[in-house]
């Protein structure tokens, strides 16, 4: 209608015009916001710390509630800050993890990468050996005839707690698991024996790499694999190194070395005499005792 | 402004007198007062309980006061044809936007000042907390009634172009992704896809980020020891530019909505 | 002078969920309401009355077409100051009173204080409501919604009142008392545009009616000129009649009935009943009464759905 046009127009340019300006302004606000916010722990990451309340108050969306746990678990565990280092604890992890699993009690992954994360010690994870334990506790409560889990706790034993007859005795624990592989048992004696722990530890994270279900897991396998090839190149290169320079007062000028893992030959210096993992190597070295 | 005051103090009369409310204000009152027993549960931190319940319950069942009352209210008004009535008086129909929703923020502020009372009231009977707890509450309330005018707005806007129940869910489904927000873009930046990752942003920015008034928790208003975070007023002053920005977005839209709406 | 004119007034309304089509509920109306009048605005359900009174209050936006009330456009609030409206069925807050409801609505109109107070308690009790005016609506009967309807649309004393259905959900002494409302306006020089499919209201109080039918204006004038032009013939009452008298009258008569002590008789057009009366005073008869036969509203408006 024509009829008060004017006045109408005017009130609906008016709202067109504070719709845009504020659409505008919405965008720089939140960017205040946030350029101010700590980077560090949202708060209200565990605005609900107890597995049980949480899952009472999932109201029959526990397997979604899961998942979204689930989520904020992987990246509470990836995140890095704004130089792009990981943070240095991961005090919240095991909660996450509990919640995560009360809610959904069959997501495996979340044993079992979960236990590797809470295993890694720092910077890679939590550092917390035990409460992996607890974790793939809970696991094989809730799945009696998943070998995977029990086997996994031996890992936790044999390689993060080197407890070596605890790993022994609970690879054979997995093996009396239905369906377990027969591989189990060798792992097992191997393990009880204490002899080679090096190649222990070589078939273990193989093994770990080929079982692998998830992503996650299997980098970390890899990377261990790699770090400990990358340890025995650089005792051999050194050793030779050290041989050399008994013999002849000197280093060696050139040192023909291998390639580490990922391809990339290792860096000699040949007035000092230190070889090491070329710093510009793909190979993600992890310094374990 | 006259017309506006007047729609307001006559929206917040209206809606005073309902019964729903009562049941509403009831309900959380009684939950702050159960959080009496359950902080006895706890070992040494039971103020801390009272505070998070408290909170917790003043968030929640303003929210819903917000979504039933607001949402009913601005639905009868036009299901009834009330509405018919008050623009037939010299009434402009930005005038009733402005007016209802001003009356919904005062039954919503007086709502919050009783439950803030009672919380009051819980935390005092403990005689625990800190003088100072009792200043930092009114902070942490305020930022509550913030994101409620948010959800207010949401809920007009919504009840002028559809129904009350659609209405409720949309506001209710918006206030529990919008909690979200800040996963939605570190989901988008994880994924790698520089596609999903600008669709992660976008959201971010477009969806009303309620994240940005969860600010003060009970520890920030006992200021705990070994708590490192005090109540940093620029945060509050960037919620509360966030809360006006938004709504006034909002109020625009439904206004614009609400403007070239036939009245079958 | 014109209070309300209006012109080609058109509205459509798109129905259907998924493929909208256009549906007409209004066509092309034109029509003026003269000041001081009481025009009533007839028609079936859902013949377009309440879309016409919308269109009138700009709750509706037209398709296309004009009106203008009081020399201004539907949409202009400065002449909404000057203009009370009723809507159909209507409702208003179930928590307020009915003192508080008007006095809301008066301060839409500037008023304030004393006059207001004043103002309201003169309503309530122009339409009955003096004692239940401190009493919450949702205690109220859908008669005493509909006064208190009519109160607030009069609360700025108005210059034109348009009334949709005023008479609904009243039982008859409420009806009575809308009557007397509207007769009062009328004599305070009050223009009133009222809707009704009610009849014997309408006939009390309206000066002049249009009909509308499907969208359509179908007349516009008196209600008189309007249903004269309908006549069905007259039914005649006579006693003292004999034995012979029904066979000697029916050559006139479409109907002849003995009722006791009383013959009645229907003549279909004016030469027939000139024929009967003369044969009555011919043969000394007593009249009782010559009534004409005019169709009820509702047989009016059948013959307008069947086609004329």
């Amino acid at each position: 209608m024509k009829g008060g046009g004017g006045e109408t127009s005017k009130v609906v340019l008016g709202c067109v015009g504070a719709a845009l300006a504020a659409a505008l302004l919405v965008g720089p606000v939140q960017d205040f916001i946030d350029a101010r916010s700590p980077a560090g722990e949202e708060p209200d990451l565990l605005f609900f710390n107890s597995p049980g309340l949480v899952q009472k108050m999932a109201l029959g969306f526990e397997p979604l509630l899961a998942d979204l746990y689930w989520m904020r678990t992987i990246q509470y565990y990836g995140r890095r800050d704004d130089e792009g280092r990981r943070r240095e604890s991961f005090g919240n992890l095991y909660t996450l993890l509990d919640i995560t699993t009360t809610l959904d009690p069959g997501l495996q992954d979340a044993y079992r990468a979960g236990s590797c994360f809470l295993s890694e010690p720092p910077p890679v994870g939590a550092g917390r050996p035990d409460l992996a334990l607890e974790l793939l506790k809970k696991g094989a409560r809730a799945h009696p005839r998943e070998w995977r889990l029990v086997y996994e706790r031996g890992f936790v034993h044999y390689l993060y707690l080197k407890d070596y007859a605890a790993a022994g005795d609970t690879w054979l624990e997995a093996g009396r698991v239905p369906g377990a592989p027969e591989w189990l048992a060798g792992l097992a004696a191997m393990a009880l024996s204490k002899g080679g722990a090096e190649e222990v530890a070589v078939a273990l994270w193989r093994r770990q790499y080929e079982e692998a279900t998830s992503d996650a897991v299997r980098d970390n396998a890899r990377n261990h694999l790699h770090s400990l090839q990358v340890k025995r190149d650089l005792a051999e290169l050194r050793d030779r190194i050290e041989r050399h320079r008994a013999a002849t007062g000197s280093f060696p000028p050139s040192l023909r070395t291998p390639r580490d893992p990922m391809g990339t030959p290792y860096a000699y210096d040949p007035r000092s005499g230190r070889v090491e993992l070329d710093p510009g190597s793909a190979v993600r070295f992890l310094d374990l005792p | 402004m006259n017309r506006i005051l007047a729609i307001a103090e006559n929206t917040f009369r209206e809606t005073v007198r309902d019964k729903i409310l009562y049941n509403l204000i009831l309900f959380a009152l009684v939950m702050i007062g159960s959080s009496l027993a359950l902080g006895q549960l706890t070992l040494g931190n039971e103020d801390k309980v009272i505070l998070d319940l408290g909170l917790g319950a003043i968030s929640v069942f303003g929210l819903l006061i917000a979504i039933f009352i607001g949402i009913g209210l601005v639905y009868k008004e036009l299901e009834k044809r009330t509405v018919y009535a008050l623009l037939a008086k010299p009434v402009r129909r930005h005038e009733l936007i402005l007016g209802k929703y001003l009356g919904l923020l005062s039954t919503l502020g007086v709502n919050l000042a009783v439950m803030t009372a009672g919380l009051a009231l819980a935390l005092a009977y403990t005689g625990r907390a800190p003088a100072g707890a009792y200043g930092r509450l009114l902070p942490a309330v305020g930022l509550i009634f913030l994101s409620l005018a948010l959800a207010t707005a949401l809920a007009l806007l919504f009840s002028t172009f559809s129904t009350p129940a659609l209405a409720a869910l949309f506001t209710f489904f918006l206030w529990v992704i919008g909690h979200f927000n800040a996963d939605l873009r570190r989901f988008g930046e994880l994924s790698g896809s520089p596609a999903v990752e600008a669709l992660g942003r976008a959201l971010y920015y477009v969806i009303p980020n309620f994240g940005n008034f969860n600010l003060i928790d009970g520890r920030a208003v006992l200021q705990t020891a070994g708590y490192a975070r005090p109540v940093e007023w620029w945060a509050v002053g960037g919620a509360g530019a966030y809360a006006v920005v938004y709504i006034a977005l909002l109020l625009a839209l439904s206004i614009l909505i609400f403007a070239r709406r036939d009245f079958k | 002078m014109a209070v309300i004119e209006i012109e080609n007034l058109t509205k459509d309304f798109a129905v259907g969920f998924w493929r909208k089509r256009p549906v007409r509920a209004l066509d092309a109306l034109s029509l003026e309401v003269r000041a001081g009048e009481i025009f009533g605005f007839l028609g079936p359900n859902g013949a377009g009355k309440s879309t016409t009174l919308k269109l009138l209050m700009h709750l509706l936006h037209p398709t296309s077409g004009s009106a203008r009330i009081l020399g201004r456009p539907a949409g202009d609030t400065a002449m909404h100051e000057r203009i009370g409206y009723l809507p159909e069925n209507p409702y208003f807050y179930d928590y307020l009173t009915p003192r508080e409801l008007l006095t809301f609505m008066g301060r839409l109109f500037g008023l304030a204080g004393p006059p207001l107070a004043r103002r309201v308690r003169e309503l309530v009790g122009e339409v009955g409501l003096a004692a239940s005016a401190d009493v919450q609506l949702r205690k109220f009967s859908k008669g005493m919604v509909q006064r208190l309807g009519i109160a607030q649309a009069l609360v700025n004393e108005p210059e034109v009142v348009f009334l949709d259905e005023p008479m609904s959900g009243l039982d008859p002494l409420g009806r009575m008392e809308v009557r007397r409302i509207v007769t009062g306006l009328r004599e305070r020089g009050v223009t009133v545009f009222l809707s009704s499919h009610i009849l014997p209201d309408v006939e009390a109080m309206c000066d002049r009616v249009a009909i509308l039918d499907r969208g359509r204006l179908q007349e516009a004038g008196t209600l008189e000129d309007i249903l004269r032009a309908r006549i069905a013939g007259h039914e005649i009452i006579l006693s003292g009649w004999t034995e012979a008298t029904p066979d000697l009258l029916r050559p006139w008569c479409s109907e002849v009935r003995a009722m006791g002590e009383r013959l009645h008789l229907r003549a279909d057009d004016r030469e027939n009943l000139e024929a009967v009366l003369g044969f009555v005073f011919a043969h000394g008869l007593d009249l009782v009464s010559v009534n004409p036969i005019r169709p009820s509203l509702e047989e009016y408006f059948q013959t307008l759905v069947t086609g004329k």
